[in-house]
């Protein structure tokens, strides 16, 4: 069983995605569990990728295609989780760019790393007007509103969300972090952020603890 | 012959493409670049001395731009150029920029390897946040440096106690307050009417920029603006709108171009290829008479890292010898002010820039995100080391060995970088004059430079 699964981390590193279908398939067969083909083939390769991609052993296109090949997996995953279990999922997260700012690169790494972990996300895109946020909170009712900014002009947008989430009565009912290039851990304090990620592992690491 | 009209046509009627789709093309098509063109990053050369390298290099950029073009982002279309094109529209690329006027005229021409000549050097405290009442001094500061051919400004993120949110009322005041204020530092600069070579750093949207682009609020004809593209190839309608705006002004545009290292191209040589192709966009897209480059390392905001000095080299030497366009690199670090590190930083990269055919734009510091660290301290040693690179006559052989001895000093450090002190530790805010803490560590880098052989008393005559 740790073979097959050994070989699937591999795959999804590699991004081969026609292999990992197979894998999958061939995992199943032999009656390895839905949930450990998830955790211990799919997630524990993300996790991996996250980690060289933070060190520059990989670079941005190879995250990416071992992201989509892990999408690939989870897709003929999906009949054979239990149903009940959402799927594995750790929680769901609203995210997107702040109003103005069309620099979204950071804020794709971060969906990456935290859909490969397990997460749910729902991508607003970019340049996300103030209001737009607060409605699909509502409408969604995700466990966390992940915000982001690269520019020092647009950031300011952050505490407007948050102000707007407490004037309708929603701020206690999600978990808010914010990130980008020109956030800082005491600004995120200041405007009265549940959280701070200074890079894609650190928005990891603090989804999953706020996320239980 | 592509004009600005046939642009804006196209960003209207090309392919459609999702934006997604655009960013994996981007990675794709640039290894496969790469590959063809057989470049390859080598971390025991950050200054390589290899002309064949530069010259796969600017086509390897030309190729990527003729097969990805440029995506806008409003319209979800692809802006696509022939080969012929874009030659074309390089061929008849301005070989100059002017800035100012009269007396306060400063003409930059193109720079070639290995040019004797001293770069030019834009002063600029590239996106420090600062106050209201630290915002003059600061940029009087940068202005009054003897070696300061043009300045610009920080930001400021609050106005009269209100965030500077793009697309509000309180953008427009500020980005007006921001022209305002920056002539008024020239003016206490003793230099009234010195070219600002960027005259809105606080307002990023267009109404806002138009709003302040005026000459009795110091926005003279002969200043500039930067227009810049969006990482990676793309474009929309808020920054060509800036462009439609300055073809009819007195104004002169910067194309402004950050490939990350590590993002949607990948590594080192990717990341280089793409910066060349974006020098095609903004010759096309932008109409720019001046090019600047920040490519930046994606996890540690600067381009002082041994594979982002070769970068920043082989894209420089690539342009140099194979265009006539008017390009400066954009100095990007990873510490902070008053620290020994900052100054082998500053060197290794004026060095790198000023042999490979850059003029120089110095500098963002403490991976340009801590408010208030900023001072002109930083872009004097950049300056300082450029011209006398130029004087000394360095060649690229001889600047890789420096490079080296200096990359040993700090490399290890930049994930960790110091972020050093703030303005008011630097600098008195009232005489606006530099602290001797920081002098004093100047006058030790240089003793340690002039050893590696740099020669000071060539920009003391």
């Amino acid at each position: 069983m740790n073979e097959i699964l050994t070989e699937l981390n591999k795959e999804v590193q590699i991004g081969d995605a026609d292999k990992v279908k197979q894998l999958i398939q061939k995992a199943l067969d032999q009656g390895v569990s839905a949930m450990d083909i998830l955790e211990k083939g799919l997630r524990s390769a993300m996790e991996e990728v996250g980690k060289k991609f933070e060190t520059l052993e990989i670079f941005l296109p190879e995250m990416m295609s071992a992201a989509d090949t892990m999408k690939a997996g989870v897709e003929i995953l999906q009949p054979h989780l239990e149903s009940g279990s959402e799927g594995g999922k750790l929680g769901s997260i609203l995210l997107g760019t702040v109003e103005g700012d069309i620099h979204d690169i950071g804020k794709n790494i971060v969906k990456i790393m935290l859909e490969g972990v397990g997460f749910e996300i729902m991508d607003l895109g970019f340049s996300v007007p103030t209001l737009s946020f607060v409605e699909r909170v509502k409408e969604t009712g995700p466990n966390m509103l992940a915000m982001s900014a690269l520019m020092t002009s647009t950031m300011v947008h952050m505490p407007r969300v948050i102000q707007f989430l407490k004037d309708r009565g929603l701020r206690d009912k999600v978990k808010v972090i914010v990130g980008g290039a020109p956030v800082l851990p005491d600004w995120a304090k200041e405007i009265g952020a549940d959280g701070y990620g200074d890079n894609a592992a650190e928005a990891i690491k603090i989804a999953k603890e706020m996320i239980k | 012959m592509i004009q600005f009209w046939d642009v804006i046509e196209r960003a209207e009627k090309g392919k459609s493409l999702d934006v997604n789709e655009w960013d994996r093309l981007v990675g794709k098509t640039t290894a496969e670049v790469v590959a063809k063109f057989d470049l390859k990053y080598d971390p025991d050369n950050p200054v390589p001395a290899d002309d064949a390298l530069a010259d796969r290099m600017y086509e390897a950029g030309i190729e990527l731009f003729a097969r990805m073009g440029i995506f806008c982002i409003d319209t979800g279309k692809v802006l696509q150029f022939t080969r012929q094109e874009i030659l074309e529209a390089l061929e008849n690329a301005p070989d100059r920029a002017v800035y100012g006027s009269g007396n306060h005229t400063v003409k930059i021409p193109h720079r070639t390897v290995e040019d004797p000549r001293d770069p030019i050097v834009n002063f600029s405290a590239v996106g420090t946040p600062v106050t209201e009442e630290l915002f003059v001094p600061v940029c009087q500061s940068y202005a009054q440096e003897p070696m300061a051919d043009t300045f610009s400004g920080p930001l400021i993120t609050k106005f009269r106690d209100i965030g500077v949110s793009s697309g509000s009322p309180v953008e427009v005041e500020a980005g007006i307050w921001n022209v305002v204020k920056l002539r008024e530092a020239a003016r206490w600069a003793g230099r009234p009417e010195m070219p600002i070579h960027n005259f809105m750093s606080i307002a990023e949207r267009t109404d806002a920029t138009i709003a302040a682009a005026r000459p009795e609020l110091g926005a003279l004809p002969g200043d500039g603006l930067f227009v810049a593209a969006v990482a990676e190839l793309k474009v929309d309608y808020e920054r060509l709108k800036k462009v439609a705006f300055l073809l009819h002004s007195p104004y002169v545009i910067g194309g402004l171009y950050g490939p990350l290292m590590g993002g949607f191209g990948g590594g080192p040589a990717a990341t280089a290829a793409l910066l060349v192709a974006h020098h095609a966009l903004g010759v096309l897209a932008f109409r720019a008479p001046r090019h600047n480059a920040f490519p930046v390392h994606i996890h540690n905001v600067c381009n002082t890292s041994r594979e982002m000095l070769w970068l920043v080299s082989v894209t420089g030497q690539a342009l140099a010898r194979n265009t006539h366009l008017v390009t400066f690199a954009n100095a990007f670090m990873a510490s902070g002010p008053c620290t020994e590190m900052i100054l082998w930083e500053l060197s290794a990269h004026s060095l790198t820039s000023t042999v490979s055919g850059w003029h120089l734009n110095p500098c963002a510091v403490a991976k340009n995100r801590q408010p208030l660290h900023c001072s002109a301290m930083e872009p004097r040693i950049h300056a300082e080391v450029g011209h006398v690179a130029a004087r000394v006559g360095f060649d690229r052989k001889e600047a890789c060995r420096i490079v080296k001895v200096l990359l040993e000093k700090y490399e290890k450090q930049i994930s960790q970088a110091p972020i050093g002190k703030s303005f008011t530790e630097c600098y008195d805010p009232v005489t606006v004059r530099p602290r001797d803490e920081y002098l004093k560590l100047w006058d030790k880098g240089k003793k340690e430079l002039t050893k590696l052989g740099f020669d000071f008393e060539l920009i003391q005559q």
